[in-house]
């Protein structure tokens, strides 16, 4: 009962509320644009039609293949590029020789689109699922690592000389201090990284993939099935605003401590 | 110029210490400190005060090893220091509480660096946070905590890690009246549980008087030390001793000897602060000197 209420407060909440108001008058607007005279139905296919391609794609399984199949490119793609952006960030932001060695590269490999080393991905590595995996890999390296030494940067002075007067060694101070205190800059990092590895995983699904959600709307788009091409879209968009969220929210958790307002 | 020579070696001394800051552009350093000379022995409770950016607060990250001198050095039981002496404690004017740590975690950050077993730990957290009165929050984190009790936190985390020296750097700046005359008892307090020599800056003339055996007064541009006056105020001091004419005397020679400095500083009332007076200090300290 408690419960129910709890639910119904929080839908009944102004940001939800107009929300989806805002989202509904998008639908709204590209229907009427679907209804207008002369235009193909086929290729601007009205609402209802993409939401029964969306339950006719859901019931034959293909959907749910793909998205599965997408699902773990992006995931493991994420954890490597995650987990060695924010090792080489943190040590590049923090001790000045691995600074020395690191900078140049990050610099360097920061006006680069993940997507031009598509080409030579696939010359070195081939097609299969590894190269998939990399380029998705590439793609959400980049920001992490760039805001990850910004986020050590900005470690207060007066925590690490706290630190230090209290006895701290140089490894306990870059653990104990400097590590917490960048946290927030972590999280900012890892959200841009689930949006720019979506967009890595289709364009590494447009390569000769078998599966996946970027090779279903690539081949639907090819055979004039701009329905399926949009449910696809639309299911990218919402996985990727939930990885989004849960990022969001694992964030909030870790940084309980800090009385900083966030982003919502 | 020494505070008290009988003592022996002195708990903690500094020789000949001057100090330049480059500032900007300019081809000539600012000098800050300058030939400081101090000998603080053993137990004392030592405030050093001065007009803001006379290098007090310079001169206390000195003594802490946080700030190398351009010249001189600080001695401890007679031996110089290099880098960060962790033998001292020190307690900032900001809020240095991790505020990502509980506040008993944040108690045991100075034993748990130097690797005291856990047990022992646990009886130093008890034991301070109770000291400072935090015994039922030591599950909070700091930014449900006040700035007083903020800064509590600080003291017994400072205190936890068994320093041999305490310096405190205008430690009580930010907080209102009554918190801060409470946390000044707090202070005398743990000073005399533990014995501990303790260095304190601070502006604040009732501070100085209400806390110190000794009183080092500096003079501004370049920072030198203009008088050393014992403080002839009673011991316990509590309360009642803020409002009796004793105090109000010991702070009328404070406030003496302060507008002495000044005049001697050779930055009288209100000193425009340009790059012009700076220069004057810089190329000619001889005009300044008392």
């Amino acid at each position: 009962m408690t419960q129910r209420t709890g639910l119904l407060r929080r839908v009944m909440r102004p940001s939800v509320l107009v929300g989806a108001l805002s989202l509904c008058g998008v639908v709204a607007l590209y229907w009427a644009m679907a209804l207008q005279p002369g235009t193909n139905a086929a290729l601007v296919p009205p609402p209802p039609v993409i939401l029964q391609t969306f339950v006719e794609e859901l019931r034959s399984g293909d959907l749910l293949t793909n998205t599965v199949a997408s699902m773990k490119r992006v995931l493991i793609g994420y954890a490597i590029g995650a987990a060695l952006a924010l090792a080489l960030g943190a040590l590049a932001g923090w001790f000045r020789w691995w600074g020395y060695i690191l900078n140049p590269i990050i610099d360097a490999l920061r006006p680069i689109p993940a997507l031009a080393y598509i080409p030579l991905v696939i010359v070195w590595v081939g097609i299969g699922e590894p190269s998939r995996i990399i380029i998705i890999a590439l793609a959400v390296f980049k920001p992490i690592v760039v805001n990850a030494r910004a986020g050590m940067l900005e470690v207060a002075q007066i925590y690490v000389d706290a630190a230090r007067t209290l006895g701290a060694s140089k490894w306990r101070v870059f653990a104990t201090v400097a590590l917490p205190s960048a946290v927030p800059y972590f999280i900012a990092g890892m959200r841009t990284g689930v949006s720019t590895g979506f967009l890595a995983l289709v364009a590494a699904e447009l390569i000769a993939a078998p599966s996946g959600l970027g090779f279903m709307i690539q081949n639907a788009g090819q055979y004039f099935r701009t329905d399926v091409t949009i449910v696809g879209i639309i299911v990218i968009g919402v996985l990727g605003a939930l990885l989004d969220q849960t990022a969001s929210r694992a964030g909030r958790a870790m940084t309980a401590w800090s009385d900083v307002r966030r982003d919502p | 110029m020494t505070v008290n020579a009988s003592a022996g070696t002195p708990k903690l001394a500094v020789r000949g210490l001057t100090h330049r800051f480059d500032i900007g552009d300019e081809r000539t350093p600012l000098t800050v400190l300058l030939d400081i000379e101090l000998s603080i022995p053993r137990g004392q409770f030592v405030c050093i005060i001065g007009e803001s950016g006379c290098g007090k607060s310079t001169l206390l990250r000195m003594m802490a090893g946080l700030l190398t001198p351009s010249e001189g050095k600080v001695l401890h039981d007679g031996l110089a220091i290099r880098g960060v002496n962790q033998a001292l404690g020190f307690v900032f004017q900001q809020d240095a509480v991790f505020p990502w740590l509980t506040v008993e975690r944040n108690v045991e950050y100075g034993p748990r660096s130097r690797g005291v077993p856990r047990h022992e730990r646990e009886r130093l957290v008890a034991h301070w946070c109770n000291a400072v009165g935090l015994g039922s929050f030591r599950k909070a984190y700091p930014k449900q905590l006040s700035g007083g009790m903020r800064k509590r936190v600080d003291l017994a985390r400072a205190y936890a890690n068994s320093p041999d020296v305490l310096l405190m750097d205008e430690p009580f700046a930010a907080l209102d009246v009554q918190t801060k005359a409470t946390m000044q008892e707090a202070v005398l307090k743990l000073w005399e549980s533990t014995q501990k020599t303790v260095v304190f800056v601070t502006h604040d003339l009732d501070e100085a008087v209400f806390l110190a055996d000794v009183v080092i007064v500096l003079s501004s541009r370049p920072g030198r030390v203009h008088a050393v006056i014992d403080n002839p105020l009673r011991r316990p001091r509590d309360e009642a001793t803020r409002v009796s004419d004793e105090f109000a005397a010991a702070k009328r020679a404070l406030w003496t000897a302060l507008q002495d400095a000044r005049k001697q500083g050779g930055s009288a009332a209100l000193p425009p602060v340009t790059n012009e007076s700076s220069r004057q200090a810089v190329s000619n300290p001889e005009s300044v000197r008392s």
